[in-house]
């Protein structure tokens, strides 16, 4: 029946370069997922499994002077109850210890935990536990955390200072020397949270002392198999993940969290596998999410609106421990300089301790804050000006070929058409400064990098294939697909490359005892990079299909194409072997060669290394335009996102259905960053630590979204592909923030635009008329 | 969240449950759609003892037309029922609209009328995690001697979030209440109580039984709005009900009731008298806007602040006064 099928397809007329690249298709787990198949880390319940409970600190800061566990252990259920004394002295990050020894450093912080039998009995012993503390005065203010003298949050960093770093490239007085107009704004963005649809869960087996297994929905496998494994002394390969389905990951989930090693070592304790997830306000309690951001940008351009110096501060508040604001802070100061044309720039950020929670990349990859920022800053340049937002944004636009002044490299680059494209859809031209009262328009743009160097050396992607003899292909991946549809995309990719159709290819992923390594879905790197791994390992399987096949025809194995489920020479097409007839006499034979291919992929690229910043660490960068049109109620101060028109350089859309979906939830994520969402912070707490008073919003708020493809075929990516993991929602913020300040006549300098916030601006524009 | 532990009473009549309740000594607590209780039970704020079932009652579950043409709203009967229920629809739509501004469907499936009118207050410090609450000395509203929300307050300012009580207290319902002894009725503006932790009339042995809504003149028009910063699934920053009869260009009977910015529905008197004097004219309404500002009396900064609070009640007052304007039985004789 199949094949028959199969032939008749072959038959018709192929219009397109490529058969399955470029066509939608839905995921191949959509189903499994719409019925509720799909296995996430909560379902798993293994025999003789415990469940754990985390005891946290209830003051910001303190000593501990002493911790009771009598009564717990003697509750009937209770199997283990651990403190900091049975860690062995772990430390999951430099600043960080596990289940805090001696001081606790916010409200929150992990201080003993329990297993039991059930969850109940865990949360009953954990209540029983008394922690007796010594308070100290607790530092929630960046300004007070820096004053002379106060008592450091970690005794070894006397200033309180994490980080300090200052990044410049070109002659930057020079450029501000002649500017011709210099504007100077601060900004600030409040706290926002991932909201992850998954709260935090692990399962972990750590039964024999050889090996611990481990569930947990992550982005990367192979970075928190290598924490693991170091921190207990395990050789890696004894580090089993099993990444099965993640409910969102945002940037948020990129590595391991206390709660990993806390149950690791509750089932090392009771030699039995453990559970542990996270309530509703545990979520926001152990924070990880956006920061607090306080900008200040300065820039300087011609009168003709060309850039020449942009400088930009950031102090930012990193909690008692730093995870990953660091590379935030690098990242932001290379942005300064990679989306327009600059002669010089320079970013100083500093990272100050506080007893307020530690924050995470949030969605965007903390880039989201930044690029608000100085595109609501690019607008006022342009109002100051007389210049239209889009000619100023076109006029210093980076190109095809450019080099940044850190010597980042664009080897392919659509910014012009996504700015174009988005103006001509958006009818920018007839609404912009045209609109009625109250309704307004902005525009916004972005760039991220595709995958790059960084977090290893190497940035490796490693994928094997097998082929059964019915022709049907297993994809094996490291990738983790968190909702973002990269499964599908790499068995498009395998299909592409294979002539044959998704449907016949399985992907199994997310056990690090099978999978091949994968520094998994950090950086945008998925498509980009295990797409590349994967038409690697197609190669691979070619070859050895290609020896069956020519042999076969009479053929060289070089004019062979895999085309519809055939495979055929160049020039006699209508001499056709079927794909699977191929698989099948490729065992079936004397040799019996079972067919399976292997491929890997590094960017050749350098990487940034060095004290200058210096280096191209990637070898694709994505680019993107939007625009929003949104209508303000004066009397209320609510904002409504009216439409977005949203374009982005994918390079090639493998699937144009799921970059249409990660378009779509990067605005609805970007609008919630804008006008929605800020958890508002109290001495060290979130006040609204749930989903009903944290005000992240619903399907009801999606605007219309029209949605524009660009395809500018990148040189390295496979079918020319690059990202849409995380760039388009650089320029959501942006659009919609600017679209607000148009709408009312007022720059607006703070997120989340809420309508207190927006009324407070309509009174500042009519005291200042 | 797991809930604690507790006893469960299905109650099949009116009789067991208000024994339940008498032999509960206040550890009790009356579960009707649970949409509101669950979640407080779970957050440890409420531990009761025991929790009486209600919505296997029958008596409780259905609408029923007075003689005197008053409509009896069973408390156990779903939000959702009522949305779809004609005579509602007929005779009080202001009701309909603040019954479908509760929650989404999911709530209003399983919350009950009973339920919403007799919500538990709300507040930032209070509808917390245990461990969130550890962190802070006891309140008022937990039982101490503190409050958070409005340092050195001697009250409770938790908020009255229920979308059906100003629209109840508009519509001079009464709030049938039952214990061991027999029935008392209330006015829902007289059930409503500016107090934080005693919210309501209800005594500890005591529960709703059913809300009666009298049937009102031809010419009475309702309207309710909700404001909120989300399109459902939201408490309201700031809701209005109003209920007013028009004849020939007249309005009498005016009542208007902001909810969901201070401990108990605020009813607007010197408002609703400025509407009764300049009906619903241009003119009229803006002024009834500008009195709605200054009668408030004192707000507090909790879900958002007292100047905001002040300026969403003006706005909802001159939006309800122009949607009575437009709606009526009448149309023709809409106030022009
Ligand atoms: C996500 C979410 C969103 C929500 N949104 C809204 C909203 O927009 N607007 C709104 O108004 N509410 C909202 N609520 C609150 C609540 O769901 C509704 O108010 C609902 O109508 C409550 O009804 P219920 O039957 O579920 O009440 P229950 O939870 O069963 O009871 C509520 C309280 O009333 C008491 N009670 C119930 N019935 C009686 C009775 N007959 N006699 C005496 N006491 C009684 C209970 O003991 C309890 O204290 C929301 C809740 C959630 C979880
Ligand atoms: S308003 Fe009431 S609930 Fe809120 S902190 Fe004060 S006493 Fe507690």
């Amino acid at each position: 029946m199949q094949r028959r099928s199969r032939q008749e397809r072959g038959a018709q007329v192929m219009v397109s370069k490529y058969s399955v690249v470029g066509q939608r298709h839905p995921r191949l787990d959509g189903r499994q997922k719409a019925t509720g198949r799909s296995e996430f880390s909560d379902d798993v319940y293994l025999p003789g499994m415990l469940h754990g409970k985390i005891v946290r600190s209830s003051i910001p800061r303190g000593r501990i002077v002493n911790i009771d566990t009598s009564r717990a252990e003697q509750l009937p259920g209770v199997k283990a109850v651990i403190t900091h004394k049975d860690t062995g002295g772990l430390m999951p990050g430099p600043d960080t210890v596990l289940l805090c020894d001696e001081m606790v450093n916010y409200f929150g912080d992990e201080v003993a935990a329990v297993a039991a039998v059930d969850e109940d009995t865990a949360a009953e012993a954990a209540e029983l536990i008394k922690v007796e503390y010594e308070p100290m005065t607790p530092l929630f203010s960046m300004k007070e955390a820096m004053a002379e003298g106060v008592p450091p949050i970690h005794n070894y960093i006397e200033d309180n200072c994490a980080d300090d770093i200052s990044m410049a490239f070109g002659d930057v007085d020079k450029a501000f020397s002649e500017s011709e107009h210099i504007r100077t704004d601060e900004y600030v963005i409040h706290p926002s949270h991932s909201s992850f649809a998954e709260h935090h869960v692990v399962v972990a087996d750590y039964s024999l002392p050889e090996k611990l297994t481990v569930w947990t929905p992550v982005q990367s496998s192979a970075i928190i198999q290598m924490s693991l494994a170091q921190n207990f002394g395990l050789s890696s390969s004894n580090v089993r993940i099993m990444n099965l389905n993640t409910g969102g990951a945002f940037c948020g989930r990129g590595s391991e969290r206390p709660h990993h090693y806390i149950a690791a070592i509750l089932s090392r304790k009771t030699a039995k596998p453990v559970k542990i997830i996270c309530t509703a306000d545990e979520e926001f309690i152990i924070y990880r999410g956006g920061g607090k951001y306080n900008f200040t940008f300065k820039t300087g351009v011609m009168k003709d609106g060309r850039l020449k110096a942009i400088e930009a501060d950031l102090l930012h508040d990193c909690g008692p421990y730093v995870e990953t604001q660091f590379i935030m802070l690098r990242f932001t100061g290379f942005q300064l300089q990679m989306l327009y044309k600059v002669e010089a720039s320079k970013f100083t950020g500093k990272l100050v301790y506080t007893n307020n929670p530690p924050y995470f990349f949030h969605h965007g990859a903390g880039l989201v804050a930044m690029r608000f920022a100085f595109g609501a800053q690019l607008d006022a340049i342009a109002k100051d000006l007389g210049i239209d937002p889009v000619e100023i944004r076109l006029k210093n636009a980076v190109d095809k070929g450019y080099t940044t002044l850190s010597e980042m490299h664009f080897a392919s680059c659509g910014l012009k058409e996504c700015i174009q494209k988005t103006v001509k859809k958006s009818g920018w031209k007839k609404k912009h400064g045209k609109l009625p009262p109250y309704r307004g328009i902005g525009i916004g743009c972005g760039v991220l990098r595709a995958g790059g160097k960084g977090m290893f050396d190497h940035d490796t992607s490693a994928v094997f294939i097998k082929i059964d003899e019915d022709g049907k292909v297993s994809l094996v991946t490291g990738l983790p697909d968190m909702g973002q549809g990269s499964h599908t995309a790499m068995a498009i990719i395998a299909a592409e490359s294979l002539g044959i159709t998704p449907e016949d290819i399985k992907v199994i992923a997310g056990d690090t005892d099978i999978t091949p390594f994968d520094a998994g879905a950090i950086s945008q790197r998925g498509t980009f990079t295990t797409g590349n791994a994967v038409k690697n390992a197609c190669s691979d399987v070619k070859k050895q299909l290609g020896k069956t096949a020519a042999t076969e025809m009479g053929v060289k194995p070089s004019e062979l194409v895999f085309k519809d489920g055939k495979i055929f020479s160049k020039g006699k097409p209508e001499k056709a072997i079927l794909f699977e007839d191929a698989v099948y006499n490729t065992l079936h034979s004397s040799e019996g060669r079972f067919v399976m291919g292997r491929g890997f992929y590094n960017p050749p690229t350098e990487g940034v290394s060095g004290g200058d910043y210096k280096g191209n660490p990637a070898l694709a960068y994505s680019f993107g335009a939007q625009i929003a049109e949104v209508e303000v109620d004066p009397e209320t101060g609510i904002v409504k996102l009216l439409n977005m028109t949203v374009a982005h350089d994918v390079g090639r859309a493998i699937n144009p259905m799921a970059v249409e979906g990660q378009l779509d939830g990067q605005v609805f994520s970007g609008m919630g960053q804008t006008l929605f969402e800020e958890c508002i912070m109290e001495n060290g707490r979130v006040l609204n630590p749930s989903l009903l008073d944290y005000k992240l919003p619903r399907p009801f708020e999606v605007p219309g979204i029209e949605h524009i493809i660009v395809e500018t075929n990148d040189p390295y990516g496979p079918f020319g592909a690059k990202e849409v993991g995380q760039g388009p929602i650089q320029c959501t913020s942006q659009a919609i923030a600017n679209a607000v300040s148009n709408a009312i006549g007022h720059h607006i300098k703070e997120l989340p635009i809420t309508p207190e916030r927006v009324l407070e601006a309509i009174r500042q524009k009519n005291k200042n008329q | 969240m797991r809930l604690p532990r507790f006893e469960y009473v299905k109650a099949s009549t009116t009789g067991e449950a208000l024994a339940a309740l008498q032999a509960g000594d206040g550890q009790t607590r009356i579960l009707a759609g649970g949409t509101d209780l669950l979640v407080n039970m779970k957050y440890r704020i409420e531990r009761p003892a025991t929790v009486i079932g209600i919505r296997t009652i029958d008596e409780l579950c259905s609408v029923t037309t007075g003689s005197d043409g008053s409509l009896h709203l069973g408390a156990g009967v779903t939000l959702s029922s009522l949305a779809e229920n004609s005579l509602i629809k007929e005779s009080c739509p202001g009701l309909g609209r603040a019954i479908t501004a509760v929650g989404s469907k999911h709530i209003r499936n399983m919350g009950t009328i009973g339920g919403n009118a007799c919500l538990n207050t709300r507040c930032w410090y209070y509808n917390q995690s245990q461990l969130w609450r550890d962190a802070r000395e006891v309140c008022r509203k937990a039982g101490g001697n503190v409050c958070h929300a409005i340092n050195g307050s001697e009250r409770c300012h938790a908020i009255n979030s229920s979308d059906t009580a100003p629209m109840l207290v508009a519509l001079d319902a009464e709030m049938v209440i039952q214990n061991r002894e027999g029935e008392r009725r209330v006015l829902a503006r007289e059930f409503y109580r500016n107090d934080g932790v005693r919210y309501n009339a209800l005594e500890p042995e005591e529960m709703l039984s059913r809300i009666e809504i009298p049937r009102g003149n031809t010419e009475r028009r309702t309207a309710f709005i909700k404001i909120c910063s989300r399109r459902g699934l939201d408490f309201a920053m700031a809701n209005i009900g109003a209920a007013v009869s028009v004849k020939a260009g007249r309005c009498s009977q005016v009542r208007i009731v902001i909810g969901a910015i201070a401990s108990h529905p605020l009813i607007l008197e010197k408002t609703a008298a400025v509407v009764e004097e300049g009906g619903l004219s241009e003119g009229g309404m803006e002024q009834a806007a500008d009195t709605a500002r200054t009668e408030l009396g004192t707000l507090t900064n909790l879900f958002s602040s007292a100047g905001y609070k002040r300026q969403l009640a003006q706005v909802l007052v001159k939006r309800v006064l122009q949607e009575l304007k437009g709606s009526s039985r009448n149309k023709r004789r809409a106030g022009k």
